[in-house]
């Protein structure tokens, strides 16, 4: 086998393998099994910490009728512009005795609960 | 003079004739004698205590607690020449505006005159504390060196300051007994009588006058020694909180109920400020604050300052909130709860928290005023026959309510400033361990109508023409900002009253 073909194989070998790891395990990024709620749930960056913090959320709807309400938060202007609005009017959750705006809190609710 | 005068070496059965008896050699006294030293007027000043700390007679303040866990009555104050400021922290700050506005969500507040009839008063206080230039609110331009205020923005709290009181040449506060000591032996119309127990306030058979003060020493046995008569043209009584009252009710041989005690009120509305420890979490998203929220910082200029929390008056009277000072205590890590709190918010507001530190919060609170909060006399008696207290102490509800108001409105403007955010504490968690200011306020309160106060607006006990009461126990409704600058200020105007009554 000349040395080039060599070099091209594993490195094409490698990149399966990477690419292998980050679809099929949690080494690189969670892998989350699909829910009726990925739609909204794509507004979170970190869905991992936001789960740990929604964990501590109580007294949330199901996550169906969460998920439709966060729907219609989000809709216009996601995340940032539904959190800006609640700080705005002073819709504010108090998780664990965090200070959050509501969108925040019942997003992170959502991501604990599926 | 080189040594002040001792009660101890007076003859037994001495009759002193001064024009003005001020009961008390702490910061009102002391104040209020230096204030009067320049007029005509013969002045005694009387000292139970000595020059220094004496645990005989610092028994004498012993008494009873009953409800919320409070401080030993004989552990919160001191008894000797420069009274109570012979432990302070020198924390000074000026009562707000609306400290002295009547709220109809806090019963029974409101002081009988603005803040504006104390303003002549403050600046002369201010040099008596020794608490350098008069910055505090203008004191953000003075630090701008040392880092940015936290950006706090529109909203309700605002960034506030203390100053320090500092002995010259020293960062101890300024102890008024031995600050002042040789200002009060220097001047020629004072005499501070040291180891002078009051016993008894006597009044005429009508009630309307102070005719005589009984005075004893107490011998080393701890009972009587010699004893004595004061017969004053006017007396001020400024033997603090708990013994200003403690003295009106035990003077009961003409008013039964005790002197200015017709309407029973004297004892009653006591308060204290609750300095809770780690009442909140502040997450600073932009990495550490300015070194003057979490410490003490000498300015070059001279005073001693820190930066506060405060509602802004706007804020209290709109949303109905009370006093309070909340201060940066301590950098804290956060555990992975409150990391994954500060992440997801963080990116949510799409700033940067990579740098995020976070802080320990305490405060000073004002307690809404309560006429169950309060000091009664006891059947046990202090080694000179005077019955001693008991404090029946508590909280309302309401009063953590109010703070918590507070903090979620300064959570809410770190949100909009996205310069950090807020984790409140649940109170159960940290007010069963509360320390106290020992500031001891609203015993004789001050109000207009002798139904609502003992004494009036000028000081002077309802219906007793020649009684004046001085110190924080005047304080009708209270404040978060520490008493000793307010009362000092409240004395000098006490002193230009008395000036005039005695022409």
């Amino acid at each position: 086998m000349r040395r080039r073909t060599l070099i091209a194989s594993v490195a094409a070998a490698g990149a399966v393998l990477t690419a292998g790891l980050y679809r099929f395990t949690d080494l690189f990024v969670k892998h989350y099994p699909p829910s009726p709620y990925d739609d909204v749930l794509a507004a979170l960056v970190d869905r991992e910490r936001a789960a740990r913090f929604g964990a501590l959320v109580h007294d949330v709807p199901a996550p169906g009728a969460l998920a439709a309400r966060l729907r219609g938060i989000l809709k216009s202007n996601g995340l940032a512009g539904a959190a800006a609005s609640d700080i705005m009017a002073g819709r504010l959750a108090e998780v664990d005795g965090w200070v959050v705006p509501e969108s925040v809190a019942l997003l992170s609710a959502l991501a604990a609960r599926v | 003079m080189t040594a002040f005068l001792d009660a101890r070496t007076l003859p037994s059965a001495s009759v002193l004739e001064p024009d003005i008896a001020i009961i008390g050699g702490g910061p009102a006294g002391i104040s209020l004698a230096l204030a009067l030293a320049d007029s005509k007027l013969n002045i005694l000043l009387l000292e139970s205590g000595g020059e220094n700390f004496d645990p005989a007679n610092q028994k004498m303040y012993g008494g009873v607690r009953n409800g919320l866990s409070y401080i030993a009555l004989d552990a919160g104050r001191l008894r000797f020449l420069g009274g109570s400021t012979n432990h302070w922290g020198g924390w000074c700050r000026p009562l707000d505006e609306i400290d002295f506005e009547p709220r109809d969500w806090l019963p029974h507040s409101g002081w009988p005159f603005p803040k504006s009839a104390l303003a002549p008063y403050y600046h002369r206080a201010q040099a008596l504390v020794e608490a350098g230039p008069w910055l505090y609110d203008k004191t953000g331009a003075s630090v701008a060196a040392q880092g940015p205020l936290l950006p706090l923005g529109d909203g309700g709290i605002y960034t506030s300051w203390f100053q320090f009181s500092k002995t010259r040449d020293s960062d101890l506060p300024t102890y008024f007994g031995h600050r002042y000591q040789s200002e009060l032996k220097s001047a020629a119309k004072v005499t501070p009588l040291l180891h002078a127990n009051i016993t008894g306030i006597r009044l005429s058979p009508d009630g309307r006058q102070v005719e005589r003060l009984d005075v004893a020493t107490l011998n080393a046995q701890g009972g009587a020694g010699k004893t004595f008569t004061v017969k004053p043209r006017i007396t001020a009584l400024a033997a603090v909180g708990m013994e200003n009252a403690r003295l009106l009710l035990a003077s009961n041989d003409v008013m039964k109920a005790g002197i200015g005690n017709q309407n029973d009120l004297v004892g009653r509305f006591f308060a204290d400020n609750p300095i809770p420890r780690d009442v909140a979490t502040l997450v600073t998203f932009a990495g550490p604050l300015s070194p003057y929220y979490g410490t003490n910082l000498a300015l070059a200029n001279g005073p001693i300052v820190k930066a506060t929390f405060s509602p802004t008056d706007a804020f209290r009277r709109n949303g109905r909130v009370a006093g309070s000072l909340t201060t940066v205590e301590q950098p804290v890590e956060l555990d992975e709860a409150g990391k994954a709190a500060v992440v997801t918010t963080a990116i949510a507001l799409g700033v940067d928290a990579s740098n995020a530190k976070a802080y320990s919060l305490g405060c000073g609170l004002e307690l809404m005023p309560d006429p169950e909060r309060r000091l009664t006399l006891t059947d046990e008696k202090d080694g000179l026959g005077l019955p001693r207290l008991k404090l029946t102490m508590r909280m309302a509800d309401e009063d953590f309510r109010l703070y918590h108001a507070t903090l979620r409105e300064m959570g809410r403007q770190l949100l909009a400033s996205k310069a950090g955010m807020l984790r409140i504490i649940r109170h159960e968690e940290w007010s069963k361990n509360m320390d106290w200011g020992n500031h001891h306020l609203g015993t004789t309160r001050m109000h207009a109508d002798p139904k609502n106060g003992v004494v009036d607006a000028d000081g002077q006990v309802h219906g007793v023409a020649n009684l004046y009461v001085a110190g924080s126990s005047l304080f009708p409704t209270y404040g978060a900002s520490n008493p000793t600058l307010n009362l000092v200020a409240l004395t000098l105007r006490l002193a230009d009253h008395l000036k005039k009554v005695t022409v």
